[in-house]
């Protein structure tokens, strides 16, 4: 069943387009790859699929509902969750705190109910308690609960973002470069947490420059080259295309000059 | 004593020092003091909410404490109603106001936040001063009835303190539970990371709103009490240099604590007052101390910057992590 369609999408910073009439659908309970050389448009792409950003045209259908236009809060609301390629953690939080934030997408008690410390406000409070220490285990990291985000390692900032994500019960997950910052024992409890993440039934959309995890894990790749799509099918095809040979053999080439 | 008894007693012994103090203090004119350091406090409970926990910083809350004293002043005296009407009315009509100066805050951060907030509260400053058939003008408003719920009347210094210490602890048990619940974790969130609340689903222009709302209300009632406990208000009390004391009672208070910015506010009201303080002080002495506050006020700031940039409530919790590590 298709999750999330993409269609038509453009986005223009004055003279620049940074995305260019792309169309790609997500499947239920698949990882979808969103891959390309820098500046292709693949950040600016995931914000227009959060309400970050508003795409210039195109639409969004989330499960048939239109996304474009919504903000951040509600679009996270509907069911589509972020992650961020520079972490946003909340960093005098501690890492159990940062994940009961993820709760309040699905908590609706609002300050007067907090004023007055009322049963409600209490049980709801208790229930993002419980959540979040069932996704920190759930992602094997509760040891670090009680630790300050500030003082957390990189591989674990990424994990505590990602817990804190599905804290706010998404029905997609978008991971933009999860792996950017990680040694490869990291990327490898990444990878295990992306296949427990699937598993548990919550389809995955991931940005990543990492090729061996991208080919590793997903099912479907996305490919975008100067923000228009030049690619799209299982990882195995998408080696072999020489469209995306060329993008990235011309994107180094580039990059050595 | 173990770092974790010490914690859980703190409080209690807080509120019994409170309590305790109009007991053993027989001058009337310190009591005044401890009245005034509690309506301080109160004005600081509703920055801590709004700077130390959410982040968004406001150089204009005394305005909020002249609407309060001027609504409450001027609903008693020219309107004649009952007291606790006229406080409610100051409550209200400073609310308003942090309403007003909530929506630049939803566009602006950081450095323009603290110019829009600095303006209004010069703005407001002016208004005072020139909204004469209101307020009086430069004259100010006197013959301020004293604090009185129904039959009761807060007219000795005693009953005052009760009275605005009363108010400080009701605010306390408030803000407590904001901050340890839900919206205490979104307001923290949104001093972290606009861009992570957004995506956690936080609804940052609630959040923002909400909080400069409940810091207004405080400072408004706040205002309110300070008119009943003078009897006497005039548009010098409300000022730029007011607005920045307060801040500064919350920065050395510290991020994320009520009750190191309370600490902070009485602490910063003695100063004012030294004289009163230490009975055996020479005139010189206090005199000096006193026109020296605003620096003493600055030098704390910039110590507290420099070495415990998270204010008293920084340095009180290292200290517990130690005692809880050893």
């Amino acid at each position: 069943m298709t999750l999330l369609q993409v269609r038509n999408v453009t986005r223009r910073f004055g003279g620049l387009t940074a995305v260019e009439d792309v169309s790609f659908d997500v499947f239920e309970g698949t990882i979808k790859a969103l891959i390309g050389p820098n500046g292709a448009g693949k950040s600016t792409l995931f914000n227009a699929l959060t309400g970050f950003d508003r795409p210039d045209e195109g639409s969004v259908l989330f499960e048939g509902e239109e996304l474009v236009g919504r903000r951040p809060r509600d679009t996270v609301r509907a069911g589509v969750a972020r992650t961020f390629q520079n972490t946003q953690l909340f960093e005098e939080m501690t890492a159990g705190e940062n994940v009961m934030v993820g709760s309040q997408a699905r908590q609706r008690r609002g300050f007067t109910i907090a004023m007055l410390r009322l049963p409600s406000a209490i049980a709801e409070d208790r229930d993002a308690r419980e959540e979040a220490s069932r996704l920190l285990r759930l992602i094997g990291i509760e040891e670090w609960v009680d630790v300050p985000a500030a003082d957390l390692p990189a591989g674990i900032r990424r994990l505590v973002e990602i817990a804190r994500a599905l804290a706010t019960r998404p029905r997609l997950l978008l991971l933009d470069e999860p792996a950017a910052g990680l040694n490869a024992t990291e990327t490898r409890e990444l990878v295990q947490t992306l296949f427990r993440v699937r598993d548990s039934g919550i389809t995955v959309g991931i940005v990543e420059h990492d090729m061996g995890l991208v080919m590793e894990v997903s099912d479907e790749i996305v490919v975008l080259d100067r923000g228009a799509k030049i690619a799209e099918g299982p990882p195995r095809m998408i080696q072999k295309d020489p469209a995306v040979i060329a993008a990235y053999l011309g994107g180094e080439v580039d990059d050595d000059v | 004593m173990s770092g974790r008894t010490l914690r859980a007693l703190a409080p209690l012994v807080a509120v019994a020092v409170a309590l305790v103090v109009p007991l053993v203090v027989s001058d009337r004119f310190l009591l005044k003091v401890f009245t005034f350091c509690g309506v301080n406090a109160l004005v600081v409970v509703g920055l801590a909410l709004l700077f130390g926990y959410a982040g968004q910083i406001s150089l204009g809350n005394a305005a909020f404490v002249g609407l309060g004293a001027y609504t409450s002043a001027f609903c008693t005296v020219e309107l004649g109603w009952p007291w606790l009407l006229g406080f409610a009315a100051a409550g209200a009509v400073a609310a308003l106001g942090g309403l007003a100066l909530a929506i630049p805050s939803l566009r602006l951060k950081g450095h323009y936040l603290a110019m829009a907030t600095l303006g209004f509260g010069l703005l407001m400053s002016l208004a005072f001063l020139e909204a004469e058939p209101i307020t009086g003008g430069v004259d100010g408003f006197t013959g301020i009835p004293f604090p009185s719920i129904g039959p009761v009347e807060f007219r000795s210094a005693s009953s005052l303190y009760w009275l605005v210490w009363g108010c400080v602890g009701v605010a306390v048990l408030v803000a407590h539970n904001i901050t340890s619940l839900r919206p205490g974790r979104a307001m923290r969130a949104l001093h972290g990371s606009e861009l992570g609340a957004q995506a956690c689903g936080v609804d940052i222009v609630g959040v923002k709103v909400r909080t400069f709302v409940v810091s207004a209300l405080m400072a408004g009632l706040a205002g309110a009490l300070y008119a009943g406990v003078v009897g006497f208000i005039s548009p010098s009390l409300f000022t730029l240099t007011a607005s920045v004391t307060f801040i500064a009672m919350t920065i050395v208070g510290g991020t994320s604590s009520l009750a190191g910015p309370i600490v902070a506010a009485v602490a910063l009201t003695l100063v004012q007052y030294v004289d009163a303080l230490i009975p055996g002080l020479p005139r010189e002495t206090a005199q000096t101390i006193q026109s020296y506050q605003e620096d003493i006020y600055g030098i704390a700031i910039v110590l507290i910057v420099i070495f415990a940039p998270r204010g008293l409530a920084g340095l009180w919790k290292r200290r517990n992590a130690r005692n809880e590590a050893s």
